[in-house]
């Protein structure tokens, strides 16, 4: 993808759309774009390393003890309960097909949430939506 | 009971989600907070509403329940409601007080514009709510 190409997947993501254009490009900046083949393991259950990611296209299957659990795709995130509580992640994370996403390493994360409150606040519904969806499963 | 604005700052700085905040937002929550008494068993938010404020348990409880569930016993200090408060859905489970109880509550818009003003305790709450996340999908694996 091309840097117009990125900005204009993040444009279209509900994490960042409190961000004007300049500030997309701030964020552009500060992540890393990373392409992945089909079948190729991002997070690791039970390895820490982890990072955050957003992906820009393609999809990702969550993987729980062998069980495939959940379907991400294009403007989804993951990796950020693992960084946020500093614990190994509790699933893998495998490319279904070719991935393309953008990174942000483990450390940076903090950095990143506090520089950027709005999307803070986006990750935080986001966080509180999936913890209302399980304790209504539960 | 009727709280004077320097016990609701004693009693915000004790509460683990606003842990680190500077004294100013200490005192704006303490003064945008609005104090409510309920007694024993009274509800105090109903499964279903839309949720409109976080509620801190100052004395007495709180039973958390969904459906005939009851999903968890609160004490002093514990709070509740911060999902419709964050998402602005409809409330998850109903609290009903555990015994003769007072909460401190904050509206969820007094709530946002603090959160907006104060990147750490966003921070404090997503940490929060994280670990409750891990801990929920956790027990869905057994």
């Amino acid at each position: 993808m091309n840097q117009q190409q990125i900005l204009d997947a993040l444009a279209g993501l509900s994490l960042f759309s409190d961000l004007d254009r300049p500030q997309l490009q701030a964020v552009a900046h500060t992540m890393s774009e990373e392409s992945f083949p089909a079948g190729q393991r991002i997070l690791r259950e039970g390895f820490t390393g982890a990072g955050f990611f957003v992906i820009l296209d393609g999809e990702v299957t969550v993987r729980v003890d062998g069980d495939d659990v959940a379907r991400l795709g294009k403007g989804d995130f993951f990796g950020e309960i693992s960084l946020l509580l500093g614990e190994p992640p509790i699933a893998d994370v495998v490319t279904s097909g070719p991935v393309q996403a953008l990174q942000l390493a483990g450390p940076d994360l903090r950095a990143f949430l506090l520089a950027y409150p709005v999307v803070m606040y986006r990750m935080l519904q986001s966080v509180s939506r999936r913890l209302d969806r399980a304790n209504r499963r539960s | 009971m009727s709280l004077t604005t320097e016990e609701r700052r004693t009693w915000l700085e004790r509460v683990p989600l606003f842990r680190g905040c500077s004294s100013e937002i200490i005192d704006q929550l303490a003064d945008a907070m609005a104090e409510f008494e309920f007694a024993a068993d009274q509800p105090i938010v109903q499964q279903g509403q839309v949720g409109n404020g976080l509620y801190v348990i100052v004395s007495g409880g709180a039973r958390i329940v969904a459906g005939s569930e009851e999903l968890a016993r609160l004490g002093s200090g514990e709070f509740f409601g911060e999902l419709s408060v964050i998402d602005q859905r409809p409330r998850a489970a109903s609290a009903f007080a555990d015994g003769a109880t007072t909460c401190l509550a904050l509206a969820s818009w007094d709530l946002v514009s603090v959160l907006e003003r104060d990147p750490r305790l966003a921070m404090n709450l997503l940490r929060e709510l994280a670990g409750r996340l891990r801990m929920a999908d956790e027990q869905l694996r057994h």
